[in-house]
């Protein structure tokens, strides 16, 4: 496997949204899986790819349709990237929620996201080769009223994304895994005067399909790398040393 | 590929094979490999994990925890060492997984000298000589120079042949002008033997895990191409805890294996779990005949540590030269020899120092100085360093293995209550101090005019050769083994590590370690 567009790209929720976006953005490159809870909607994403899409069905906090349809992907191609994309953000304040309520928010937002991950890299560990995309939010740094469940499971999936580095990023530097914001979308879940998901879905796909270990642990928004805070001594010390600043990279 | 042979743990358990391997590093690996490609049945017992082959895991000494240690086949817990009487816990450069430490090792194969071997009227042996000499060693040493696709060059000074060695690809440009500038100072480099088979893509993978079978080490060159054969399998996660002896024969193999205790029998036993480990199994193997171990009847096993001191030192070869990047695979020998002693060679270490090393440094000096006393001291060495990365370039590193001598206070110790645990009782000896300042000032006064800088200042074990902790010998009284490689009295027992190394000669362990292990699966395959 010399290529990520050899293989297959799977792109969780697939069937609305970002999801659609991303899929229809990368289908041109290389063969894309969608998985969506609703047949008709990932239909609807095939429709408008025009080929290079399979609709799957399935709920990604079902661990064993997750399984059998990531099986389905790998049967044309070994997977090869993995967009973590699939998230609900439902607008409930804590006292309307019961724990359950709250934990099925968690289940999608996170467990999705771990299940899809565990399974993707059956794949890539073979190989050694992969990318994982995770769409993420800056939602868990001021946590907004009516959204706990939401910021909570988003927070703690940038977590994840981090603790996944700490096992395997040493081991394999060819699996590249980063964390995505892709900014404020005209979607179902974000803001009616955001941006349209087909011009972050360019900066996404293009984010997936870019293969280099030092995007490893980065994080991006929209179309720029945000660089990691340096402490005030940092800043000095650099300053005084007349190191060269880094430049964020852009899309 | 070869996939291990699927047979069902109880049927590995229940068959009596030709011979169980213990240990998967290159000792291990590479008597396992000949065994099974004469026909013999071999079972490798590893104890640590098979890992996964894409895998490029590099050597962290820095991770602590001991389930993600193991996972990436790092040796998983510290190493207990009373060093020079001060007592010491820390994580060694010790590979535990399949293929033990060679996975992670810079693949340098170099070659001893026969002085190393040998006893001779102009170089004595410290030993009077290893039971083996080198003429009997030399055709092992180029079986094993074939077995691992060596490439480089053979020594300038040396008139001894290398026939199996393969040309080097085109140096590095950083190679190539670190070539001119030894050779101006009238040392005879050359391109170290690595065993990289410079497969399509090759990255080098030079103190990490291959992800392909292109660096040879004990898995590629060793396990696997066994396992190819079909005569062969692999129990990992298997941890060896006792030998029984019979008379001459050890008759069983004791084994933990997923919490469960399993006793395995074959004809033949190779113990190859390292220069720490090997010797902690005969301890451990204590009976009525043998009350303080297996072999160890006059308490020698696991004495006679050796480990080489690691000089490293800095050379600036000046600023225009400095971005030529790093020298991977250059060394010289040069003062292996002098001076009628025994030093080692020299060689490059595939890093450049940059400012960050120089800060390093710089503090180092400062913590031994007066000024260590003066606040702010350490912070302002990064003002100097900063100017001497900018002024200087990178400089590159190189390393000068000191040949360490055997003496019985320098061990491996056992403790019951604690089996796994690695410990060892080291003291650096007055006569390696002294040899140690005479390889310094020999380094020094051969890049006089150059800027250099040694990076140790204390000596420094490198505790990733350990050897001679069951050495051969013809004498029993004053050795473990013979020279087959077996304790003294028994029959079927072959060690094949690094243990069974008289001295530790000036060059690194490896090409040894695997021709001894050659030499003695052709002894028994003979018998067999």
């Amino acid at each position: 496997m010399n290529a990520l567009t050899d293989g297959c790209a799977i792109v969780t929720g697939a069937g609305s949204g970002l999801g659609r976006a991303l899929s229809l953005a990368l289908a041109p490159h290389m063969q894309v899986a969608g998985l969506g809870r609703r047949m008709d909607a990932l239909e609807e994403t095939e429709a408008l790819a025009g080929g290079n899409f399979l609709p799957l069905q399935a709920d990604v906090t079902d661990t064993a349709q997750v399984a059998q349809t990531f099986d389905t992907a790998r049967n044309i191609a070994p997977i090869t990237v993995l967009i973590n994309n699939a998230a609900i953000y439902p607008r409930r304040d804590f006292l309307d929620e019961t724990a359950a309520s709250f934990m099925d928010t968690v289940g999608i937002n996170l467990g999705g996201m771990v299940t899809s991950t565990r399974a993707a890299l059956s794949d890539m560990t073979a190989t050694g080769f992969g990318r994982i995309l995770n769409v993420a939010t800056f939602a868990d740094l001021h946590p907004l009223p009516a959204s706990s469940a939401y910021a909570v499971s988003k927070g703690a999936a940038r977590i994840f994304t981090r603790a996944l580095i700490a096992d395997i990023g040493d081991r394999f530097p060819g699996i590249v895994v980063n964390d995505w914001m892709p900014g404020m979308l005209a979607t179902d879940m974000g803001i009616a005067d955001g941006l349209d998901p087909a011009v972050a879905a360019r900066w996404g796909a293009k984010l997936a399909l870019w293969h280099d270990a030092s995007l490893t642990g980065t994080i991006w928004e929209m179309g720029s790398e945000i660089p990691p805070a340096r402490s005030l001594k940092r800043r000095i010390a650099d300053r005084v040393l007349m190191r060269p600043r880094a430049r964020p990279r852009q899309l | 590929m070869g996939r291990p042979i699927s047979e069902p743990l109880s049927d590995i358990i229940a068959r009596h094979w030709d011979a169980i391997v213990i240990g998967t590093g290159i000792g291990g690996g590479v008597a396992g490999r000949a065994l099974a490609e004469a026909g013999l049945s071999v079972l490798f017992l590893e104890q640590g994990c098979a890992g996964l082959r894409a895998e490029e895991t590099g050597l962290d000494i820095g991770m602590a925890d001991p389930v993600a240690r193991a996972v990436r086949g790092l040796w998983p817990d510290p190493v207990e060492a009373e060093v020079n009487g001060q007592s010491q816990s820390f994580f060694a450069p010790l590979g535990s997984g399949l293929g033990g430490s060679s996975v992670f090792y810079a693949a340098t194969l170099e070659r001893p000298e026969p002085h190393d071997l040998d006893d001779s009227p102009e170089r004595s042996h410290p030993t009077g000589g290893w039971p083996v000499s080198y003429a009997a060693m030399l055709p092992w040493l180029d079986a094993a120079t074939g077995l691992f696709a060596l490439h480089g060059e053979p020594d300038p000074l040396s008139d001894i042949p290398c026939p199996e060695l393969l040309s080097p690809p085109p140096p590095q440009p950083g190679d190539a002008m670190i070539m001119a500038r030894l050779a101006a100072n009238g040392l005879n480099p050359y391109r170290l033997h690595t065993a990289l088979r410079y497969l399509d893509g090759c990255a080098e993978c030079l103190g990490h895990k291959c992800p392909r079978a292109c660096k040879m080490d004990g898995r590629s060159a060793g396990v696997e191409p066994a396992l190819a054969t079909g005569n062969a399998a692999l129990l990992t996660d298997c941890t060896v805890t006792r030998l029984d002896r019979d008379g001459p024969v050890i008759a069983q193999v004791t084994a933990r294996k997923g919490g469960e205790e399993v006793t395995l029998k074959a004809r033949h036993v190779v113990l190859a779990a390292g220069a720490l480990s090997s010797p902690r199994l005969l301890l451990a193997s204590t009976s009525e005949a043998d009350p303080t171990g297996i072999g160890n009847a006059r308490d020698l096993v696991g004495r006679n540590l050796m480990f080489h001191l690691n000089e490293v030192f800095a050379l600036w070869p000046g600023r225009a030269a400095g971005f030529a990047g790093p020298s991977k695979s250059v060394g010289f020998r040069d003062l292996y020899f002098a001076e009628n002693q025994r030093l080692g060679m020299v060689q490059a270490m595939g890093v450049d120092v940059g400012y960050g090393e120089i800060v390093h440094h710089l503090r180092g000096q400062v913590e031994r100085s007066w000024l260590r006393h003066i606040p702010g001291a350490m912070d302002a060495t990064r003002i100097p360093a900063a100017i001497g990365a900018k002024v200087m370039g990178q400089a590159k590193v190189f390393v000068g293995l000191l040949e360490d001598l055997p003496y019985g206070e320098n061990r491996v110790t056992y403790d019951p209550a604690n089996p796994g645990r690695i410990a060892m009782i080291y003291r650096t000896a007055p006569e390696l101090l002294a040899r140690r300042k005479t390889f310094r000032h020999l380094i020094r006064r051969a890049f006089r005019g150059q800027r250099t800088a040694f990076l140790t200042h204390r000596p420094e074990p490198n505790f990733g050769h350990p050897c001679g902790t069951l050495a051969m010998g013809h004498d029993p009284t004053k050795s473990v083994l013979d020279a087959s490689c077996r304790p003294h009295g028994i029959t079927n027992l072959w060690v094949t590590d690094a243990s069974v190394f008289p001295t530790s000669m000036g060059v690194n362990p490896s090409l040894t370690i695997a021709a001894n292990a050659l030499r003695v699966a052709a002894i028994l395959t003979e018998e067999a």
